[in-house]
């Protein structure tokens, strides 16, 4: 069982960006202390934008960095599992994304719809019950958890996060 | 003067009559050899005007509730019926109103995209039915249509016709529209006589953009008003078959915004207060019954809450959509009042042609293509796509083709059952007519009940124009019409019925009516569902037509279809069933589902053509003439001459930002986008410059597997050196778009990648030699021909909501 002490990483995928900034501003007006949030998305044309809770509201996810924790979203494409050719026959294609290890832009390029967007929320378990029912709107949502204390726990827990992504992708 | 024969088409000129000797010493002239056809004394001026996709209970005119005005005021001055019948679906309906034959008779058990194998479903028109602009036309009408004609068949629509079916070729001297099945309202992909003319140069004027509603009334008057100065006594016959209110739903905002509020009620509350109206109106019986919701369609209670809004804006559009059509309908017959001629023009006025349309699926959508390519979507995700194009608010809007949801088709059905497609009740089957003809109609004002059907308008109009039909068109003997006349019903409201009989069937949905009784026999399949599962028990060998229950009901004292009879009066039902397979034999209905027939293996030949070249300057290909690339791996590659300082612009593009493809130059790079039907948007970028001089380009896609929707590796080449690369997790496995075409150097209308829409049509500033299509066979014949079936199954599936 999940100790209250441990860190949840929620990402959540959307078509719009709007979704994705309506359940960001959700989650940070639900009353729980966040370690750290961020929305990324993109325009019609293809521009990228990222927002993050200007400080980390505890010291445990300051070994990330500010644009850092965006990296969380870079998993499989957010929103790849949508099933496609139901009515024909055709299944959802299963192949993902492949790791990347660049700067945001290219990453969040590739991982981000045009016209999308993506949430990542870092928080102690302890806040689940005030953070998950915020985040309404996300067509995709996992919640990753890892025990531990500070980079190391939010690194896990992100990773955790990312795989159960790549899971659903599938 | 001898009596003109107008049995045989064209009229036969009377041999010279004058002299003609050596010289003019004797030689006298016959002036009736420069004159031409004229019709019988007489012969009023004709307004034939067709709605799309829209229901029994939709115009105010018939209690619903949208404002129509000018239909309102039509029927004040002329009658309405309200037992007037079309056959379910889009061609079908309009095959039969222009020939006055029975849809399947007249090539049309389907629509003009689906060419079937079968004589009633080759969306081909047998010479043997001439139709009724034709037979005008020969006896001296000028003729013109507007707006939606959707009966010349897809792989037809190109210069190289043939033009037989076209609307020239169907005796219109003047067509203005768009071919398909629907068209965007604001970048239609225009066509003009026997040319594709695309998409018109308003839509790129910002302060007075294209609508194509207004365009078809500008033009109906432009072109009434240059005949009557031409000749003041020609009469004219026209057909205004508006693009609405088929989707994608398109009107600016401000119509909409009429309706804010109007529709937060819901479906099921709307359908109450319709009937109420429809009651107090008198346009229905009073003891007539509102029927039930089936379960298909959900309650509106169950909507949660904070997605009533999306739902409710969906029919506001759709209302404000519709009220524009009435107001342009309305601009038409002002003109002709105008022209001093109002009174001396039959006017009938069909709202509907197939009750309205359930295809937008229990969501609707911000694309009514996703639909069709198979993609389903929840509410909440049409509702976050719906905001990426735009929110709520936009819906109508250029960068959305919506369709609302099948619950709000079914309210504007009311007080039927059902809608569009199915043939076996009146939702799909009964529109409201209105008609003005003042010289015959001594009670304005008035209802009309007889049984009417669509196929008796053409002769009615023939009839009142004292034309007889002809016997032989072009050498070629003629079927009778198997419409009769309801012109005694004009002037006599209990004149007896001419109709007592009619079949009907739609995609297996079928009716037989006869004397007040309607047998009704619906497949199980829900509309709007084409799943392998839903066909499964449709196959050959396992379908028997005859144990598909059956429904029966007396219309005379149920309007609605509220009671089943059927086990009562289980004679009644075999009576009528054996009468319905006899007509069907007569009019060619069978086989029965020949629609669906490529789902059960009965497929074309597959295209031997595996590589297409176009020049420079081709544009507006329309979609469903473009290379066949869904589900295949394919090459594109383009001749180029780059001048000194680089190029820009696009090379080739199909469609839009809500499905299509552009191989472009943006900032000196070799750039693909692909947008898969708007709900994802892939771009690969060159990682160096275009050179310049002579340059060829490549995109390659490398599908991952020979299935529908199949994603892929996308490489881009310049000079054969690989020069960027991308995957595309889907693809569209059926059709990118119901009517935005290709281009060649351009991206006409609507663009695919908004990253150049402040510069489009983004023409290419170089030299396009030529760009060359090749798609690549699978490694094996059966996957060939497996998605050789694929891409026919979605065929029927763009058709069947066409």
């Amino acid at each position: 069982m999940t100790s209250d002490k441990a860190t949840d990483v929620l990402i959540g995928g959307y078509l719009s960006a709007e979704a994705a900034h309506e359940d960001y501003e959700s989650v940070l007006h639900c009353g729980a202390p966040l370690e750290g949030a961020a929305v990324v998305s993109k325009d019609l044309e293809g521009n990228l934008s990222v927002e993050q809770t200007d400080h980390m509201v505890r010291e445990g996810a300051e070994g990330l960095g500010a644009i850092g924790l965006a990296v969380g979203l870079f998993a499989p494409p957010l929103l790849a599992a949508t099933a496609v050719g139901a009515l024909i026959g055709a299944g959802a294609g299963a192949a993902l994304h492949k790791k990347t290890e660049s700067k945001i832009e290219k990453a969040a390029g590739e991982t981000i719809p045009i016209g999308g967007g993506g949430l990542i929320v870092v928080y102690k378990h302890a806040q689940a019950q005030k953070v998950e029912p915020a985040v309404t709107r996300a067509i995709k949502k996992v919640v990753g958890e890892a025990e531990g204390s500070h980079v190391k726990a939010l690194k896990a827990a992100l990773a955790d996060a990312q795989k159960k992504m790549a899971e659903q992708a599938g | 003067m001898a009596e003109i024969d107008r049995s045989k088409l064209p009229i036969r000129r009377a041999p010279f009559q004058g002299v003609a000797n050596r010289t003019l010493e004797g030689s006298q002239p016959d002036w009736s050899l420069i004159g031409h056809s004229t019709p019988p004394d007489g012969a009023p001026n004709v307004l034939l005007v067709l709605i799309d996709d829209a229901g029994f209970g939709n115009p105010e005119t018939f209690g619903g509730p949208i404002a129509t005005p000018n239909y309102t005021r039509l029927a004040g001055e002329g009658l309405r019926y309200n037992r007037f019948h079309v056959t379910a679906l889009c061609s079908p309906t309009r095959a039969a109103l222009l020939t006055g034959r029975n849809n399947h008779a007249a090539g049309f058990g389907s629509v003009g995209e689906f060419s079937g194998g079968f004589p009633g479903y080759s969306a081909n028109l047998p010479q043997e039915c001439a139709p009724l602009p034709r037979i005008l036309r020969d006896n001296g009408y000028s003729t013109a249509a507007f707006g939606k004609w959707h009966l010349t068949p897809d792989g037809q629509q190109g210069p190289a016709g043939p033009f037989d079916h076209w609307p020239n070729g169907w005796g219109f001297d003047y067509f203005y529209g768009f071919l398909g099945g629907d068209a965007s309202q604001w970048d239609t992909c225009l066509a003009e006589n026997q040319k594709i003319i695309g998409t018109p140069a308003e839509f790129y004027d910002e302060e007075h953009p294209y609508y194509l509603p207004d365009a078809m009334a500008d033009k109906t008057i432009e072109w009434l008003h240059g005949v009557r100065a031409q000749d003041a006594k020609k009469p004219f016959f026209v057909y205004f078959s508006t693009g609405c209110s088929h989707a994608p739903h398109h009107v600016a905002q401000a119509w909409a915004d009429k309706y804010k509020g109007k529709f937060d009620q819901g479906w099921d509350k709307l359908r109450e207060e319709t009937f109420a109206r429809q009651k107090a109106l008198g346009v229905i019986p009073a003891d007539a019954e509102l029927t039930t919701r089936n379960a298909a369609f959900p309650a509106w209670d169950d909507v949660p809450e904070h997605l009533k809004p999306f739902y409710a804006r969906q029919m506001e559009v759709y209302a404000g959509f519709s009220e524009n059509a009435d107001h342009n309908v309305g601009r038409v017959i002002n003109a002709v009042e105008e022209l001093g001629e109002l009174d001396n023009t039959l006017i009938l006025w069909i709202w509907g042609d197939n009750g309205a349309s359930m295809e937008g699926t229990i969501t609707g959508s911000f694309n009514e293509m996703t639909m069709q390519n198979g993609i389903p979507l929840s509410d909440e995700m049409q509702l976050q796509l719906t905001e990426r194009y735009g929110g709520v608010d936009a819906w109508g809007g250029p960068l959305m083709d919506p369709h609302y949801g099948a619950a709000w088709a079914w309210a504007g059905n009311t007080p039927f059952q059902w809608g569009k497609q199915v043939g076996s009740h009146l939702g799909g089957t009964r529109n409201p007519l209105v008609v003005r003809w003042p010289a015959l109609v001594t009670d304005a004002g008035g209802l009309r009940s007889q049984f009417t059907h669509v196929i008796d308008v053409a002769p009615t109009i023939l009839d009142i124009a004292g034309i007889p039909q002809p016997t032989h068109v072009d050498g070629i003997e003629q079927e009778p019409m198997h419409g009769k006349p309801f012109t005694s019903s004009l002037t006599d409201a209990a004149a007896p019925e001419h109709r007592t009989q009619q079949y009907f069937e739609t995609i297996g949905n079928r009716a037989m009516y006869k004397d007040g009784w309607w047998l009704a026999v619906k497949t199980e399949r829900i509309p709007w569902v084409i799943t392998p599962e839903a066909l499964k028990p449709y196959a050959p060998g396992v379908w028997d037509p005859d144990d598909d229950p059956v429904e029966l009901y007396y219309l005379p004292d149920d309007f609605t279809q509220a009671r089943d009879l059927a086990a009562q009066n289980p004679e009644k039902v075999k009576e009528l069933k054996d009468l319905f397979w006899q007509e069907a034999e007569r009019y060619k209905v069978l086989p029965l589902l020949a629609t669906l027939s490529t789902f059960f293996g009965m497929l074309p030949p597959l295209p031997a053509i595996t590589k297409l070249e176009f020049r420079g300057d081709v544009q507006n290909v329309l979609s469903g003439m473009i290379p066949r690339i869904y589900n295949h791996s394919y090459a594109i590659s383009a001749d180029l001459v780059v001048p000194k300082g680089g190029v820009e612009g696009v090379i080739v593009a199909e469609a839009d930002h809500l499905g299509g493809f552009s191989l472009f130059v943006q900032d000196g790079k070799l750039t693909h986008t692909y947008s898969m039907m708007g709900v994802f948007v892939y771009r690969q970028v060159a990682d160096q410059a275009l050179p310049e001089g002579d340059v060829t380009v490549r995109m390659e896609f490398k599908a991952d597997a020979p299935k529908p929707a199949t994603g892929g590796e996308v490489t881009l080449f310049i000079n054969d050196q690989p020069v960027g690369n991308g995957y595309m997790e889907h693809t569209v496995p059926i059709r990118f778009s119901a009517y935005a075409g290709m281009d060649i150097g351009r991206d006409n209308g609507g663009v695919v990648d908004r990253g150049y829409d402040a510069k489009k049509p983004f023409a290419f500033t170089g030299t396009i030699k030529k760009v060359v299509f090749d798609i690549k066979p699978h490694l094996s014949d059966q996957d060939e021909q497996d998605l050789h079936a694929a891409a026919h199954h979605g065929h029927v599936a763009h058709a069947l909501s066409a």
